[in-house]
């Protein structure tokens, strides 16, 4: 596994580009990882699905179903896809720092 | 067809969403019609299967289409598909379709077309000498068997998709050119119990099995895996929240009641669970979708393990051509294998295939005891009297 070093810290990535420990989250991380993702600046609503995609993931060790972070944070999943164009998996948990999405995806 | 230069540039990777076209869908079937399909469409009156691998469909219009079908081994290279494109430029204006069972159809209306057709797919091989595009897969035979991915690409296999395709097609191949079944009989694969694709709905399927409970890897469990997940998408509720001495959240398997789907591993990569020796193929029999006399039913496990031989697989070869054998002897016109099961009976299906009943065959999953015999109606077979007789309770 690579390591990038964001912000003079070494953070561990996965060859998807996934955090490969949660914990080693922090808001450098998102501006970083935003680049790749085709994002060029992260706005407050960036952020309100960020943290609260953090904040359940803390709460539930699982990323919240698609249903309840649109519900929860007030974003359509067409206004989740604009914020982050490759979507709520790829993107926004990248972002966040969660585990990469796993099954039949 | 070359990427865009003009109309909208190349793909800048600076702005990814500039000139992005998106949500357009596939291309609508019609376009890609020959034109006597499009002119016929709706309107035709019957078909005939002239001999294997062809078919004559006849419009209300008089106008007739010819089709030849032949196999194809699902994983091809573009030069291949070049190759069957040369072909419909030939032969088929351009034209050419593939089937729901991967095998590529010509369609020609003209019956000097098809000759000429025919003796061109004939003559194509590679140059280790198997057939191209060899002609067949109609009527009551076998035709393509429906598979997966395999060690080609997938990460959960516990078997070869494309190999074990091969070795079993290479012997089943006299009933891809000949229609000399009963009923058609439908072969499919899948690498894994996902099942991806008909296993579950076949004459004969033949499947994936792990026999080794998860390694877990307790060092990166808890950066990796979303744990909840990983404890839910066990079936069987083996899996339960742990903790390792160094205080990290883990997990920990039962493995008494474990039985080895490989759920959680789909679900957390941190679970492998694939082993050389215990992983094997199962084989299952009596599946099919149709609803011809019978309901669609689903296909039975009827044989639990044989090991993974690559790359010939002689055990599972040898076990699908006694089924198939003793189907071909045993059934009536228009049985499929199911139907052929049930009207004599399971027990008799294993005596007349040769296949050793074991106790991993018995249902033991929930809606278990439906499965079980619940009734005086049954057939004396050998494997029954040699119970018996162990068992004390004939005496001869």
């Amino acid at each position: 596994m690579a390591s990038v070093n964001i912000a003079g810290r070494e953070v561990e990535l996965d060859e998807d580009g996934f955090m490969v420990n949660p914990d080693d989250w922090t808001e450098d991380c998102a501006k970083y990882f935003a680049s790749g993702e085709g994002i060029n600046e992260l706005n407050d609503d960036h952020w309100k699905v960020i943290h609260y995609l953090r904040d359940y993931y803390k709460q539930f060790q699982i990323a919240p179903m698609i249903r309840k972070l649109c519900k929860e944070t007030g974003c359509s999943l067409k206004y989740i896809y604009e914020l982050f164009p490759s979507g709520p998996a790829k993107g926004s948990c990248k972002l966040a720092g969660l585990p990469k999405p796993t099954g039949c995806v | 067809m070359a990427l865009s230069k003009e109309r909208l540039g190349r793909y800048n990777p600076e702005k990814p969403q500039e000139n992005r076209l998106t949500d357009l869908g596939p291309r609508h079937f019609w376009e890609f019609f020959p034109p006597v399909i499009q002119e016929n469409y709706g309107k035709w009156l019957y078909h005939d299967i002239l001999e294997p691998g062809i078919l004559a469909h006849v419009s209300e219009t008089g106008a007739k289409v010819y089709t030849v079908r032949c196999g194809a081994a699902r994983f091809m290279t573009v030069q291949h598909v070049r190759e069957i494109c040369e072909i419909a430029d030939k032969y088929c204006k351009g034209y050419v379709r593939f089937t729901t069972r991967n095998n590529i159809e010509f369609l020609v209306d003209s019956i000097e077309g098809l000759e000429a057709l025919k003796k061109d797919l004939e003559s194509r091989k590679f140059a280790g000498g198997s057939f191209k595009f060899p002609i067949g897969g109609t009527g009551a035979g076998i035709s393509n068997i429906v598979h997966t991915q395999g060690y080609i690409h997938c990460h959960t296999p516990a078997t070869d998709a494309s190999s074990m395709v091969k070795a079993v097609s290479d012997e089943l191949f006299e009933y891809f050119k000949g229609m000399t079944l009963p009923a058609k009989l439908r072969v499919s694969m899948a690498c894994c119990l996902n099942m991806c694709g008909a296993v579950h709905c076949s004459d004969i399927a033949l499947l994936g099995y792990h026999r080794k409970p998860p390694i877990v890897d307790h060092e990166y469990i808890s950066k990796l895996c979303e744990i909840p997940l990983a404890i839910a998408a066990c079936p069987v509720g083996a899996i339960s929240p742990d903790k390792t001495e160094s205080g990290k959240k883990t997990v920990k398997i039962k493995s008494e009641r474990c039985m080895f789907c490989g759920n959680c591993y789909t679900m957390c990569q941190a679970l492998p669970l694939s082993d050389q020796e215990g992983d094997g193929v199962t084989i299952l029999a009596g599946g099919k979708i149709s609803n011809r006399i019978s309901d669609p039913k689903f296909s039975k496990v009827v044989v639990p393990w044989l090991p993974n031989s690559f790359p010939r697989f002689p055990e599972v070869v040898e076990n699908v051509k006694k089924i198939v054998e003793a189907y071909a002897k045993g059934a009536n016109k228009y049985e499929r294998l199911g139907d052929w099961a049930e009207r004599i009976g399971w027990e008799r299906f294993f005596e007349q295939c040769g296949l050793e009943f074991t106790e991993h065959l018995i249902d033991d999953y929930r809606l278990a005891y439906d499965t079980w015999r619940t009734s005086t109606q049954f057939k004396f077979t050998d494997a029954a009297w040699e119970v018996s007789k162990v068992a004390g309770g004939i005496e001869e």
